[in-house]
């Protein structure tokens, strides 16, 4: 059992630092580190503007999802690693060809996650707010107890997405009815209570116990975990096999619609093409790609799972925490808040097409890494019907409709210019960013800085928020370049 | 390094001093050879020896560190995408992206490559190989056999002057591996050329006209399979002799 245990890690930092090298993982949680060090003696300051208790929520919910995430790379199969890292496979598929039952595997890559993930994310944050806090007048109490809560957080989100992928496994159905109930419990309680904070902690009690603190609730979050983790562990099977699955043909039909799209270059007819109309081919070839893209997403059922996970529930979460700025800010202010980031999470659409896709595949293919990089921006912005309808809701919702134009705008040029940034310095890899130092604190430096001014200007009037619009200029350089770097270098991961 | 006999003509592969890094790791030291049109050629080597990067190289998917090489007079270091627009690839260790159809990733090939008529080349090619029970299953359903004949129905599925081929028999059945050996040696009759990479030389020596030995990043010998044999000697005691010496 040990062993196992040792492998599996020695497994996951191989596997980050194959990707990112070796200095530059290193130094990602000296990152968390630093951040949370110097985000410590911010709060005194953001107290005035957020109430501490969203603080915790927020910094929970956070760990949370981290844990989700974490939960579904691990068990996504041995498909999902194939098209991730080539040839790649990891420890906990090895049943199939080793004395071993997959629960033990399954077991021992818990513990690992857990204890892994622990160094990583968690023990670099709550020491750099423990080592602040004295600075700050913070009770020691609260760094020590965020070693536990943060843990507790994790877990619930890392078993919470082992039993949905358990319960999937058996019953696309069942996850849809457990989602939709879980859903419609918490806005059966806010509805009951009005306090949407006193229901965030209900449902995120790693934070609640953090903020009043007691046994009995450590014990409840322990059972919670516990609860949600057994049923997953005997349910387990980390690839089902459910027989060929066969389609119609949907390759050309699809391309046909698509080429009718006004944005898309149109009217492109095989016919037409010759080895000198280079303009007619690439579009052909980009069309085909999208095309592909498109197909992938609605049979993999990633779409579906990453529009859930990467982008309603982390942007939702985000929304509720905000509104309980409404003694302070204006909803305008507040939507464009939303808006902001809004657009950094579309921008990680990006990364939904690119992260599961298995680019050696086109390698051999009279394609340049340009045109595929392209072929994934438009497949991109015809997603951003996603973060528009999104924005459209809650702007309906929160009464600030005459806002959304607005805020859509904005939106869609931080995505944008965060996409540019992604593809200048990761190309067709940008969940490189995740764990490398060095691409983190780039694409953070050439980020917030205009999303805050421009944030400030459309706090001053709605109106200026169009203001973001500027952003086109250095995204276009951006991308222009990237195009032009890619098609010269060795992909990275290649 | 060996010149051809007469009667074969011009090369449409030339390797010249052809060199891989990978950082400190020399995957393929300064390797040259040429291809004459119209042959079946195989690069043999053992696991690791730099076949697959000599492949890559060859097709412009990774950079050349040192060297250059041309298929068809066309430099993948000036032009990669001419380079593999006008051939057709199968790699060691590619599938078919998973949910795609069989149809629909040929189909999927076809414009890439701008062809037409891509349904009626894909229907032969689906009776060629036998698979056409098989057309409208997504690729990550299909057996590693299958996923083969994919592949290889999509280098040859317009019929491309030179065909590049990383072991080009691997994870077919007998039934089919005599089938595809038997197109391959039929394939070059009108001018066509098939360069193949394998460490299987009882297949190299069955197929190819002419043949280089690959060991651990360097080229050792290249020859003739006539000429071996007319001396009656078998490519695998030769590759044993050659590496030994190594």
């Amino acid at each position: 059992m040990f062993e196992i245990f040792v492998c599996m890690l020695k497994e996951e930092w191989r596997m980050h630092s194959t990707l990112f090298g070796n200095l530059n993982f290193a130094l990602f949680p000296i990152l968390i580190f630093g951040m949370a060090f110097m985000g410590t003696f911010l709060i005194p300051f953001t107290s005035r503007l957020m109430d501490v208790n969203m603080l915790a929520v927020s910094i929970h919910s956070m760990y949370c999802i981290m844990g989700l995430m974490v939960g579904s790379f691990g068990i996504m199969g041995k498909e999902m690693m194939n098209r991730r890292f080539g040839q790649g496979s990891l420890l906990i598929h090895s049943a199939r060809s080793l004395p071993i039952s997959e629960r033990r595997l399954f077991g021992n890559f818990v513990v690992k996650d857990t204890l892994y993930y622990f160094m990583l994310w968690i023990l670099p944050f709550c020491l750099g707010f423990l080592i602040a806090s004295p600075f700050n007048a913070i009770s020691i109490h609260y760094p020590l107890l965020m070693f536990v809560t943060a843990s507790l957080a994790f877990l619930t989100g890392m078993c919470t997405v082992f039993i949905l992928s358990s319960v999937y496994s058996r019953s696309r159905a069942a996850l849809y009815a457990v989602i939709v109930l879980a859903f419609a419990a918490f806005v059966a309680l806010y509805l009951l209570s009005g306090d949407i904070m006193r229901v965030m902690r209900l449902f995120m009690l790693p934070s609640e116990i953090f903020l009043n603190f007691s046994f009995p609730l450590l014990i409840i979050s322990a059972a919670v975990i516990i609860v949600l983790f057994i049923p997953a562990i005997f349910l387990f099977s980390p690839e089902t096999h459910a027989g060929e699955k066969r389609y119609i043909a949907a390759l050309c039909p699809l391309y046909d619609r698509l080429s009718r799209l006004p944005f898309i270059r149109g009217g492109i007819d095989a016919e037409k093409v010759s080895e000198k109309d280079f303009v007619y081919a690439a579009a052909q070839k980009e069309l085909t790609i999208i095309a592909k893209d498109f197909i992938d997403l609605h049979r993999s059922g990633i779409g579906i799972g990453q529009t859930l996970f990467s982008f309603v529930l982390p942007v939702g979460l985000i929304w509720l925490v905000l509104s309980v700025l409404s003694d302070v800010l204006m909803p305008e202010q507040i939507f464009m808040v939303i808006a902001a980031v809004t657009g950094i999470i579309a921008s990680t659409m990006y990364t939904w097409l690119t992260e599961f896709e298995s680019f050696s595949a086109y390698l051999f293919l009279p394609v340049k890494v340009s045109s595929i990089i392209r072929a994934k921006i438009m497949t991109f912005s015809v997603l951003h019907v996603v973060p528009a309808v999104f924005l459209i809701v809650i702007a309906a919702v929160t009464g600030v409709l005459a806002s959304a134009v607005f805020a859509i705008v904005f939106a869609f040029s931080v995505s944008y210019y965060a996409l540019a940034i992604m593809v200048r310095y990761s190309g067709l890899s940008p969940s490189l960013m995740l764990y490398s130092a060095s691409f983190f604190l780039r694409y953070s430096l050439f980020l917030m800085p205009p999303v805050i001014i421009l944030l400030g200007l459309a706090f001053i009037a709605t109106g200026f928020s169009l203001a973001a619009l500027i952003l086109i200029i250095p995204s276009y350089f951006l991308l222009k370049g990237s195009f032009e770097k890619w098609d010269r270098e060795d992909l990275p991961g290649f | 390094m060996r010149r051809y006999g007469a009667g074969y003509m011009e090369p449409v592969i030339e390797a010249q001093g052809l060199t891989k890094d990978y950082g400190e790791l020399r995957a393929v030291d300064g390797v040259s050879f040429s291809v004459p049109k119209g042959a079946v050629f195989g690069l043999l080597g053992q696991n690791g020896s730099g076949k697959t990067t000599i492949i890559k190289m060859l097709t412009g998917q990774v950079k050349i560190t040192e060297g250059d090489c041309s298929i068809l007079g066309v430099s993948p270091k000036v032009d990669p995408v001419r380079v593999r627009s006008l051939i057709g690839i199968i790699p060691e260790q590619e599938t078919p992206p998973s949910f795609l159809t069989s149809i629909e990733y040929l189909q999927f090939v076809g414009r890439i490559r701008g062809m037409g008529d891509i349904d009626e080349k894909a229907e032969f090619w689906f009776d060629f190989l036998d698979f056409a029970d098989k057309k409208d299953v997504l690729c990550k359903d299909l057996s590693r056999g299958t996923r083969q004949k994919l592949m290889f129905a999509q280098a040859f599925l317009d019929s491309p002057e030179v065909a590049v081929i990383d072991e080009p028999l691997i994870n077919l059945d007998p039934v089919m591996q005599r089938k595809v050996k038997d197109f391959l040696k039929s394939y070059t009759k009108d001018g066509r050329t098939v360069f193949i990479s394998t460490h299987i030389l009882e297949n190299a020596q069955e197929i190819c006209d002419s043949f280089a030995v690959l060991h651990r990043g360097a080229l050792l010998y290249t020859g003739s399979v006539a000429e071996l044999n007319e001396k009656g000697r078998k490519l695998d005691d030769l590759f044993l002799e050659l590496v030994n010496r190594a």
